[in-house]
């Protein structure tokens, strides 16, 4: 594991038909309306992928889908007779993003816990999941914050970074290496190069967020229960319990079953998307919902993504992809949540195309004229500003990293 | 509407009045709550407090039937205080003075009490949308189904006007169309008295025109509109019908009267996705398909003709409605060969100077064209009136209080509102059998004031039997300060609460449109639902 090669571009149609061999493939595919979605790849030849940014809807329909056909029945004399309908598929995941795998990981953790749910075992166990790490954060992106990208070190199989004219390739799992030695052909090694440049813009991109935020202080005020009732209250205002957010949410897996007869003989058995935001979630068959849905419509939810899941699986359901932000009608928009939440733990809030800038010269590692002068040169050359400082000889990798880190706690 | 859903995000004082926006139409709801996230101001006149009068920076809560007094005193005062826009009045408008005139007539006081809100509040309200640089209303159905609905109309277009906010982007005056389609309906001549693109019947010219395109003479005389058909009793005029797509048996006001109308025909055929109450009364029925089983297009609330796109092939035995549509003509020896929808929009096109531009392999890209589009260079437009209102000058007529059709009295106390709930569409046929969004809202509630509620001894969940002049049904009361005292409100999605055998057929004499909004009731504790 861990192995590093190098692709170059004009060989991946060539490595992704290899792949698709024996498999279904699964890559971002911009539509007629302009939409980026996962789909499945029928010829590569009349189909362009699309890596320029994250996919409007994350790949978690392909492992759980909206709606499932769990079995069939037919019943004849009193006796049902139950067919179970096997989904899976041998599939490989391309260009899904380091919060697409973090969610999965996180799936995982829901559904191959006892009692393993075995539907989605089987699609997990017929995966490959390849993934592209983020040179450029989206505009909602917050996955810096809650440690789940933009670069990945473990969950995928093979993790790829776009170096220009090539993509840098890892490992992430056995699966990854088998690939490697399997089709040697495509993969070249990787110089002392390619390494510092990967090196360089998975740094680059953790300084390239928008929106900054902590989830940390968010964290312990939720579980200190800390947060106002105004504040819920004003988050339920907007929620008009559409569902959208969990719906389009890569983590959100709660689901609900129904029976769907199709004749008095025969029916199936479905399990459907399901959203705690829905007043159906939690009303009871009297007609009492324990839930007022006029104070804490949210309120599971956000303490669900931040706190509750994190405590039971040292792992954040919210994977930072922003996703949920843009989807909601009403403008409930967790990354102001989480500012709001904070309001007064923070420090102050900056410009965070600098913010790398910054935080080496508050750390005392640079000074303000080293950083105009890179600044200015970056005016030029549009190179990224570590890169820079790390040419100038101003600063080290460790040094960047630090400071990155920090601010991360 | 004049203008796009898109501008609304420009506006400085948007003022929505009879919408129930956020239930109704969300995808304009996103975008008031955006407005105002960004600082612009909210003005709400709704009898209902509805999730959007949450975000109002002023909610006038007037008693239901009084927008006409309510927007004559807000032109009261802005005359008053001199906020009028006089060159525009002046350039762009006519029969100014005999709004003036009226409105100086009448007592500002008095108007004030028949809406039953404060006068402070009505003069906040003036002066915030006068004021504006850019201001927009938005109205719906709240509006629309007064038995003084076109006075209700006109006095909007009257305010919009006086204070100059018409004509320019982020201002005007929005009717808000339900449906994807219902504007699409309209354009494409589904109304008694035109052709396609609203050219009069009556006009020979256009006649001509079509009957050569056609082959056929077409008749001159005027259509009748809906409630004629429907309502018109077992032996009415009508003998036969074919209905597509609509349920009037459940959507339409005095139900047992429509249903009476229908049984009495010779023939009725239905064609619908599901197997609706009305087409249960059918002779002959025809499954249809549905919008995700063919091509075409629907043109929505802002005049966006958009290209929607066969997903599926269709299930079962169902057709798509132009095949049901172009077998039948042929059948009755009339041949209509469209290879394909892209056809028939070419024929549009060659028809309907409003749609002259719209062809489907223009509306491929993007999110389709705005009528009027005149010809294949032209882009479509995005709001109306730009340099000139439709008929020249825009022309001020003005209204009085018209009060309800039916007012409560000792045996009818309370005022009937009716409207829709979010997760349903209509009368349910289609909504109502996804299991997820039935199971949100399963049934009917009537709002109920708690004060009231308690006078009658009436809990959340209890049964109440509510009564009309026309009929009676019964339903769940769930007491909520959402309605004022002496109003109650339901929904119509729900056939186990048919509550359109309550509602009124009186209409308004120039729309025909109903009186869904109000009718007169009483209640009665029947019992507590477990
Ligand atoms: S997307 Fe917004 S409105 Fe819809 S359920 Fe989520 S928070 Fe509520
Ligand atoms: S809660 Fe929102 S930002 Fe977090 S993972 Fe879900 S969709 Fe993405």
């Amino acid at each position: 594991m861990n192995e590093k090669f190098i692709l170059r571009k004009d060989h991946l149609t060539g490595f992704l038909r290899k792949l698709s061999k024996g498999h279904r493939l699964v890559a971002p595919v911009r539509n007629r309306y302009g939409d980026l979605m996962f789909q499945v790849i029928d010829s590569l030849e009349t189909t362009d992928l699309d890596l320029s940014e994250q996919a409007q809807e994350s790949p978690k329909a392909f492992f759980l889908p909206q709606e499932e056909v769990l079995f069939s029945y037919e019943a004849s004399g009193g006796i049902y007779d139950f067919r179970p309908i096997n989904n899976s598929e041998q599939t490989v995941y391309f260009g899904l993003r380091s919060c697409d795998i973090s969610a999965i990981l996180y799936m995982d953790v829901i559904f191959l816990r006892s009692p393993r749910d075995d539907h989605y075992m089987k699609k997990r166990k017929d995966s490959i999941l390849i993934s592209i790490g983020c040179n450029t954060p989206g505009e909602n992106c917050f996955c810096n914050a809650t440690r789940t990208g933009p670069f990945l070190e473990y969950g995928f199989d093979l993790q790829f970074t776009d170096l220009g004219d090539r993509f840098f390739v890892e490992s992430g799992r056995a699966r990854g290496d088998e690939i490697f030695s399997e089709w040697p052909q495509f993969f070249h090694p990787v110089t002392e190069e390619d390494v510092r440049l990967q090196y360089q813009l998975a740094l680059e991109a953790k300084a390239g967020f928008r929106r900054q935020i902590h989830v940390e202080p968010a964290f312990s005020k939720l579980r200190d229960d800390a947060v106002d009732t105004a504040v819920w209250r004003e988050m339920a205002s907007r929620c008009d319990g559409c569902g959208g957010c969990a719906y389009i949410c890569p983590t959100c897996t709660c689901f609900t079953i129904f029976d769907r007869m199709e004749s008095t003989e025969t029916g199936k058995r479905i399990r459907a998307w399901d959203s705690c935001t829905h007043a159906g979630f939690t009303r009871m068959a009297g007609g009492h919902n324990p839930v007022d849905m006029k104070i804490d419509a949210l309120r599971r939810r956000f303490m669900h993504k931040l706190y509750y899941d994190y405590s039971a699986f040292r792992r954040p359901s919210c994977v930072g992809c922003g996703r949920c932000v843009d989807m909601c009608f009403g403008g409930v928009d967790i990354v102001k949540f989480i500012d709001i939440v904070c309001a007064g733990t923070r420090k102050r809030t900056r410009d965070s195309r600098r913010i790398l800038g910054d935080l080496l010269l508050e750390a005392g590692l640079i000074s303000r004229t080293d950083l105009e002068k890179a600044l200015s040169r970056q005016a030029d050359t549009g190179e990224a500003l570590g890169k820079i400082l790390m040419d100038l000889g101003l600063v080290t990798c460790a040094e960047i990293l630090g400071v990155l880190s920090l601010e991360n706690m | 509407m004049t203008n796009s859903i898109e501008e609304l995000r420009g506006a400085e004082v948007i003022m929505v009045i009879g919408s129930n926006t956020t239930e109704a139409h969300p995808q304009v709801a996103r975008r008031l709550v955006a407005a105002v996230d960004n600082g612009k101001n909210l003005i709400v006149i709704d009898p209902r407090r509805t999730a959007i009068s949450e975000f109002a920076d002023i909610h006038l809560q007037i008693r239901p039937g009084t927008d006409i007094p309510l927007l004559n005193a807000m032109m009261r005062i802005i005359l008053d205080e001199n906020l009028i826009d006089d060159v525009f009045i002046e350039m762009r408008t006519e029969n100014f003075s005999s709004l003036r005139d009226s409105l100086y007539t009448m007592d500002l006081n008095e108007l004030i009490a028949i809406t039953g809100v404060t006068a402070e509040a009505i003069g906040q309200a003036a002066r915030m949308y006068a004021r504006a640089q850019k201001g927009v209303i938005c109205y719906c159905l709240g509006i629309t189904q007064h038995i003084c609905g076109t006075g209700n109309v006109e006095s909007i277009a009257n305010l919009a006007m006086i204070t100059g906010n018409v004509e320019q982007s982020f201002t005007g005056v929005n009717p808000l169309r339900g449906q994807n389609n219902v504007q699409g309906a309209c354009d494409m001549g589904a109304l008694p008295g035109v052709f396609p693109g609203y050219q009069p019947v009556q006009d020979l010219e256009t006649r001509k025109k079509f009957e050569r395109a056609w082959k056929k003479s077409l008749p001159e005389n005027l259509g009748m509109t809906l409630m004629q058909m429907t309502h018109s009793g077992r032996d009415g005029q009508i003998r036969a019908m074919f209905i597509m797509g609509e349920n009037p048996v459940l959507s339409d006001p005095h139900a047992s009267l429509v249903k009476e109308t229908l049984e009495g025909l010779d023939f009725l055929a239905v064609s619908d996705i599901f197997l609706t109450e009305t087409a249960e009364l059918a002779d002959v029925v025809f499954p249809a398909a549905s919008f995700a089983e063919k091509d075409g297009t629907v043109t929505n609330s802002e005049r966006r003709v958009q290209l929607m796109r066969r997903a599926i092939l269709p299930i079962g035995k169902c057709r798509t409605d132009s095949d049901i549509i172009m077998e039948l003509s042929k059948r009755m020896g009339y041949r209509m060969d469209y290879e394909d929808m892209a056809e028939v929009m070419e024929e549009i096109a060659l028809l309907t100077p409003i749609y002259g531009g719209i062809y489907h392999d223009r509306l491929e890209k993007d999110w389709g064209l705005q009528w009027p589009c005149t010809d294949r260079n032209h882009p479509g437009t995005p709001y109306l009136h730009k340099y000139s209102f439709t008929r020249g000058k825009g022309r001020f007529v003005p209204a009085e209080h018209h009060p309800p059709d039916e007012s409560p009295d000792s045996e009818y106390p309370f005022l009937l509102m009716t409207g829709r709930v979010y997760h349903h569409y209509h009368t349910g046929t289609m909504t109502r059998t996804s299991e997820m969004l039935e199971r949100e809202a399963p049934r009917a509630v009537l709002e109920i004031h708690p004060d009231d509620a308690g006078s009658l001894n009436i809990r959340k969940g209890d049964m109440v039997k509510i009564s009309s002049k026309r009929g009676s049904i019964e339903i769940e009361a769930e007491p909520t300060t959402r309605v004022m005292k002496k109003s109650l409100y339901t929904s119509f999605n729900f056939r186990e609460t048919p509550v359109n055998i309550l509602t009124n057929p009186a209409m308004d004499p120039v729309a025909e449109c109903p009186e869904y909004k109000i009718c007169a009731v009483k209640v009665e504790k029947v019992g507590h639902n477990e």
